[in-house]
């Protein structure tokens, strides 16, 4: 019954044939190793995201005078709502672990390279489209930091030339954040993780015609491949499993790990905080904007243009990348620039995070030097790979000519 | 470069950051206390809850509200029907009415020049979470040190010595002799010194003092024990479902943990037919 009913269908719309060619008998790289798996684990949170988001928005109020309360209600009236809000609070956290991983494997693979391009420019699109998803997330409890960090990131459309004071109070629906605000954004936020659904199926679709880039980085002949289930479907909930174990014991052991006091405070226009700090996953870029303050009137929107370029540059790295090699395994200056840029990611974030006052020895070392150092290695790494590749000068070791 | 490489300097790096110099001022570092709610097995002291919540209810509700727990709630820390009707009715509640305080907006404005926050969510708010409440509550003059100011500012000008006596009995920097005479100078001018408060002034005059609340189980009523007491209450103001969380928990991540490994096993299992 079930056969011939399976045989009904695929003669109308052919399912089963779509599941075995894209999932089942999908051939895959046999030596991926785990940092192959934080893709489907960015799948996996993006899930959790958009399920706790949605049961939390049956509760939730977007209303300047009401959203507080209404958190405050669905941690304490609504049956496991504490859950459901530490869920999604967390989860944020975890989507961006986990998405850097996945950036920083293919940047480390060469997974960026032809015929990867598009493949790696959708990948760029869902992260802004997350950046911009977080970022109104973050306003919608309408505490101090909230508020406070929704008028900062706002504001700084003000540089654009011409436009930006007007394009401001359009974005603001109003002369400051405001309720109109907190409203349009609690709208934008339901919506986009949808638009962000939508790119993660094109993004896909891109990886099901090309296929999966692998370790050694070399094409790899069908003979090398294995089906994707029952190899990477186990490997893939493992990973899912060991995820969720981490993920989970913040949840229920340190949900406040990662959120600022201050949110614990209403939304207060007359009474600015002590220390504005975004959330932690935008401080390296939150450092390169503060990094650029040199150029007089012009800083702020350099600031901006270099913060938004931070990011934009990654779609230039396929063309910067001029190595007849893709993975960094065999390439071993590009490897040390890759950990060298690693590192120095870490220290903007830490920069970023620290006051733009603060100094370190003893007040021997401003912050704001550190700050312009490492965002100037930030985009030197980009520079250099594409010196080192585009004139011969990285000599890559012998490459295998299998997998 | 290996991992193990990377791995050590990021470390290294992390160890670098406390070592950060800030411009301002930021109150001397928190007590930290013995929490029993802390922790993964961490519950809150009963008779401790109940005891703060008489400290909340006679102390704090003079001027701060704590809005988000109505008197109904205290049942779920072990209050009685009629012990729930007591408190109540000793700020002209009912049980069904939310622990709002006696103050009017109003007249504590013009008391203060603030409104006292609510404290619902204080110890969630505030950066050092509970120990940063405790410190609050404890970190005003003791009557020694109140003596040793007078004294110290009975011939005029401070000496040298009674600085450095002054700093380190107020954890204040020594180093700033300007900064301990400004702090002296406020303090005779009847402003609200605290010790552990960021900037060490603020509109909150000393709110407990020792024997401030006669406790019905002959507790010790010294200003550390209501402190505790209080903020272990105010702990469960602020996070109510603690417990439930932390129990279930332990379930949940076992059940992962065993469910975790039983995949490992099958994932090596079925690899192992590709080798």
């Amino acid at each position: 019954m079930s056969k011939s009913l399976m045989e009904w269908v695929d003669e109308r719309i052919p399912v089963s044939d779509l599941i075995k060619s894209q999932a089942t008998e999908y051939p895959t790289p046999k030596n991926l190793n785990y940092w192959w798996n934080f893709g489907s684990l960015a799948l996996t949170v993006l899930i959790i995201m958009i399920l706790t988001g949605l049961f939390l928005a049956m509760h939730y109020k977007p209303d300047a005078a009401l959203a507080f309360d209404s958190v405050e209600h669905i941690m304490r009236d609504v049956n496991y709502g504490w859950l459901l809000r530490y869920l999604h609070a967390n989860g944020a956290t975890f989507f961006f672990i986990v998405i850097y991983i996945h950036i920083l494997r293919g940047m480390y693979y060469g997974s960026y390279r032809a015929p990867r391009e598009i493949l790696w420019w959708l990948g760029i699109v869902i992260f802004f489209l997350m950046m911009g998803t977080a970022f109104m997330g973050y306003v919608l409890p309408w505490g101090q930091m909230s508020y406070w960090g929704a008028a900062v990131i706002t504001n700084l459309m003000s540089a654009i030339p011409l436009v930006g004071p007007d394009l401001v109070t359009w974005i603001w629906g109003g002369f400051a954040v405001g309720d109109p605000t907190l409203n349009r954004f609690f709208v934008l936020h339901f919506l986009l993780p949808f638009v962000l659904f939508g790119a993660v199926f094109v993004h896909l679709w891109a990886l099901h015609a090309v296929h999966s880039n692998n370790p050694v980085g070399i094409d790899v002949p069908h003979k090398d491949t294995i089906p994707f289930h029952p190899y990477y479907t186990i490997k893939d909930v493992y990973g899912v499993g060991v995820l969720l174990i981490v993920y989970l014991s913040f949840v229920f052991y340190a949900p406040n790990f990662f959120l600022e006091p201050d949110n614990y405070i209403p939304a207060n226009p007359m009474q600015t905080p002590a220390h504005i700090v975004p959330e932690w996953y935008f401080l390296p870029f939150y450092a390169i904007l503060r990094s650029i303050d040199f150029l007089g009137s012009f800083s702020k929107l350099a600031g901006v243009l270099a913060m938004g370029g931070s990011i934009a540059i990654w779609f230039l790295l396929p063309f910067l990348d001029r190595s007849p090699v893709r993975s960094f395994r065999y390439r071993p200056l590009s490897r040390r620039l890759f950990w060298i840029f690693f590192i120095d990611t870490l220290i903007l974030g830490w920069v970023g995070y620290n006051p733009a006052d603060a100094t370190v020895l003893d007040g021997a070392l401003p912050m704001i030097t550190i700050g312009r150092t490492a965002t100037f290695i930030y985009f030197g790494y980009f520079v250099l790979l594409w010196a080192i590749t585009a004139f011969g000068i990285e000599k890559p070791n012998e490459v295998p000519k299998s997998i | 470069m290996d991992f193990r490489k990377i791995a050590t300097i990021a470390a290294m790096l992390l160890l670098l950051a406390p070592q950060v110099g800030m411009a301002s001022s930021g109150g001397a570092p928190l007590p930290k206390a013995d929490w029993t709610f802390k922790g993964v097995f961490g519950r809150f002291d009963p008779a401790a809850l109940k005891r703060g919540a008489q400290v909340a209810n006679e102390v704090c509700l003079g001027c701060h509200a704590i809005k988000y727990i109505k008197y109904d709630h205290l049942r779920s820390i072990g209050l009685t029907e009629a012990e729930v009707k007591a408190f109540a009715e000793a700020q002209g509640k009912n049980k069904k009415d939310r622990m709002l305080s006696a103050m009017s907006d109003a007249d504590a404005k013009e008391s203060f020049g603030v409104v006292p926050p609510d404290l619902s969510l204080m110890t969630k708010a505030r950066k050092g979470y509970e120990n940063y409440t405790y410190g609050i509550l404890t970190g005003y003059l003791t009557e020694a040190e109140t003596e040793m100011i007078d004294n110290a500012t009975s011939d005029d000008a401070l000496s040298d010595e009674e600085i450095k006596q002054i700093a380190a009995k107020l954890h204040l920097d020594a180093h700033n002799p300007d900064y301990v005479r400004e702090v002296v100078r406020r303090i005779g001018a009847g402003d609200n010194f605290n010790r552990y408060f960021p900037g060490n002034f603020f509109a909150m005059p000393q709110p407990l003092t020792a024997d401030a609340v006669e406790y019905a189980d002959g507790t010790k009523t010294t200003l550390e024990q209501h402190s505790n007491d209080v903020v272990t209450f105010l702990a469960w103001a602020a996070e109510p479902s603690l417990e439930a969380r932390k129990s279930l928990g332990i379930k949940v991540i076992l059940y992962l943990i065993l469910l975790t490994v039983m995949l490992f096993a099958v994932k090596r299992r079925v690899w192992a037919k590709l080798h």
